[in-house]
């Protein structure tokens, strides 16, 4: 009997900390979640106006679902020290559901990750960047997003355009509709600009002259922070899951074994 | 070699002294030496040495031509055997799309004066060439100093000294009051051709003039 009580409480052990670990990890990705739902970098009106912001849809089932499992570990905690089988019972059946949205959350942002490529951030720059005759209001919010945006991520980043200033020359836009190239080879926000905000040179902005214009273009200020938000979503749900199924399976078998 | 003595010169009836014929610098030590003066600025010696306005530095300039402008350089000693020590000159600038009639690439009329076409009356220089711009004759002594374009202070200088941006001035041809030169910006996916010519200020004749420039081609946009 000895013998089996001490494998029934190492068990037991083994169970709780499988539970305090899943509760950490649920604290750890509301956190992470939360953080990419507040949008640090100011990325969202893109994805919106792609109507592809499915990562941030993920990041917010990221949040309930670390919520519930924060709980849940609570209860499986409880219910294995008490060795009750209603509780357990509601433990499992809770813990797959949370684990199937969990799971959906997963795929989702790392399968939409795949649709944020330079050609799509550059086909919404061209066509929506200071775009002026909209056609409907939900069109103006989302041109005024994409405006915004992009102005901040040019002078926060010293970058322009996708891949460079030549995206303005090659090709056609709303912007070159309201504004005349010779004027605006590409936006005053590509130039280096002084404390005042004004270009330092225009016409060596114009020109195109080292050191007067931004010359590197900004996908990577955009894909970056999109990419580590998706991945991060996608893998660290992956890897509580992982860890989360091991102690499913443990906690029906612990139930299983109770009288 | 091409160019020496290819183009027009002008002969003015009744004048004392004929204008000195323009002689392509077939020297090409002395060539060398100029160009080597401008450091950094110019391309190295192109194989044809004939003289005629070249695209502005593309170290310089890194966007050039743009949809409706072309930056040039000016003609930095391209008229030295012209210039007389004790008279003043300018410079005028002529455009005109290649697709203009070969017959009307004159830029003198008759009697040696350079021709007062504007963008308008040229239709944007395809009827002929039209004047763009007016300005001092470049420094050949001096030249600017490319590396002083790093320096905030003096780039206004240097890019205002060493080039000049054909199609800058979107306003002038809506301005009913612009008196001045009017360098309305060009046509996309157009090819246009310069030529540069050196006027004697007192008489107002045209005393030397470069040669048509290669063809060059504004960008096209989608």
């Amino acid at each position: 009997m000895a013998k089996d009580d001490n494998s029934v409480r190492i068990f037991q052990g083994l169970l709780i900390l499988g539970n305090v670990v899943i509760g950490m990890c649920g604290i750890a990705l509301t956190a992470e979640c939360i953080f990419f739902v507040s949008d640090p970098h100011g990325l969202y009106p893109l994805l919106e106006a792609a109507e592809n912001d499915d990562i941030y849809a993920a990041a917010w089932i990221g949040i309930f679902v670390g919520f519930a499992l924060f709980s849940l570990s609570v209860l499986g905690i409880i219910g294995v020290i008490k060795s009750n089988r209603t509780l357990l019972m509601v433990y499992i059946i809770l813990m797959l559901i949370t684990f199937a949205f969990e799971m959906a959350s997963c795929i989702t942002a790392a399968t939409h990750r795949d649709f944020l490529t330079p050609n799509l951030f550059l086909k919404q720059m061209l066509e929506r960047y200071e775009k002026q005759d909209t056609d409907n209001n939900n069109d103006k919010l989302m041109s005024e997003g994409v405006t915004k945006t992009w102005n901040n991520l040019m002078l926060q980043n010293h970058c322009c355009g996708v891949h460079g200033p030549s995206d303005w020359q090659q090709y056609g836009s709303a912007f070159r509709s309201t504004h005349s190239d010779a004027d605006y080879p590409w936006p005053h926000q590509c130039c280096v600009l002084d404390a005042r905000e004004s270009p330092v040179n225009l016409d060596g902005c114009k020109l195109g002259v080292p050191g007067y214009y931004n010359s590197n273009g900004c996908y990577d200020a955009i894909s970056g922070p999109m990419n580590r938000q998706a991945w991060g979503v996608a893998w660290f749900g992956f890897a509580i899951l992982c860890w989360t199924f091991l102690v499913l399976l443990g906690t029906m078998f612990y139930w299983s074994r109770i009288e | 070699m091409e160019g020496s003595l290819q183009h027009q010169v002008t002969w003015q009836q009744g004048s004392a002294l004929p204008p000195r014929p323009f002689v392509a610098r077939s020297d090409s030590t002395d060539l060398a030496a100029l160009r080597s003066r401008l450091g950094r600025l110019l391309k190295p010696a192109v194989k044809d040495q004939s003289l005629r306005p070249q695209l502005a530095d593309p170290q310089l300039a890194t966007s050039n031509p743009t949809l409706t402008t072309v930056a040039l350089e000016k003609p930095f000693c391209m008229f030295d055997s012209s210039l007389s020590p004790n008279k003043s000159y300018s410079v005028y600038l002529y455009a005109m799309m290649e697709s203009a009639i070969a017959g009307s690439s004159l830029v003198t009329d008759h009697s040696g004066k350079p021709l007062n076409s504007t963008f308008q009356q040229m239709s944007g220089g395809q009827l002929g060439p039209y004047k763009a711009a007016v300005f001092s004759v470049p420094n050949c002594a001096s030249p600017p100093n490319p590396a002083d374009a790093a320096d905030i202070n003096k780039v206004a200088d240097v890019l205002k000294q060493y080039l000049f941006r054909v199609g800058d001035d979107g306003t002038c041809l809506h301005d009913p009051n612009f008196l001045d030169v009017c360098n309305p910006p060009l046509a996309p996916d157009t090819t246009y051709r310069f030529k540069y010519t050196l006027v004697d200020n007192t008489d107002g004749i045209m005393k030397d003039q470069t040669l048509w420039s290669d063809p060059i081609k504004t960008r096209r946009g989608d």
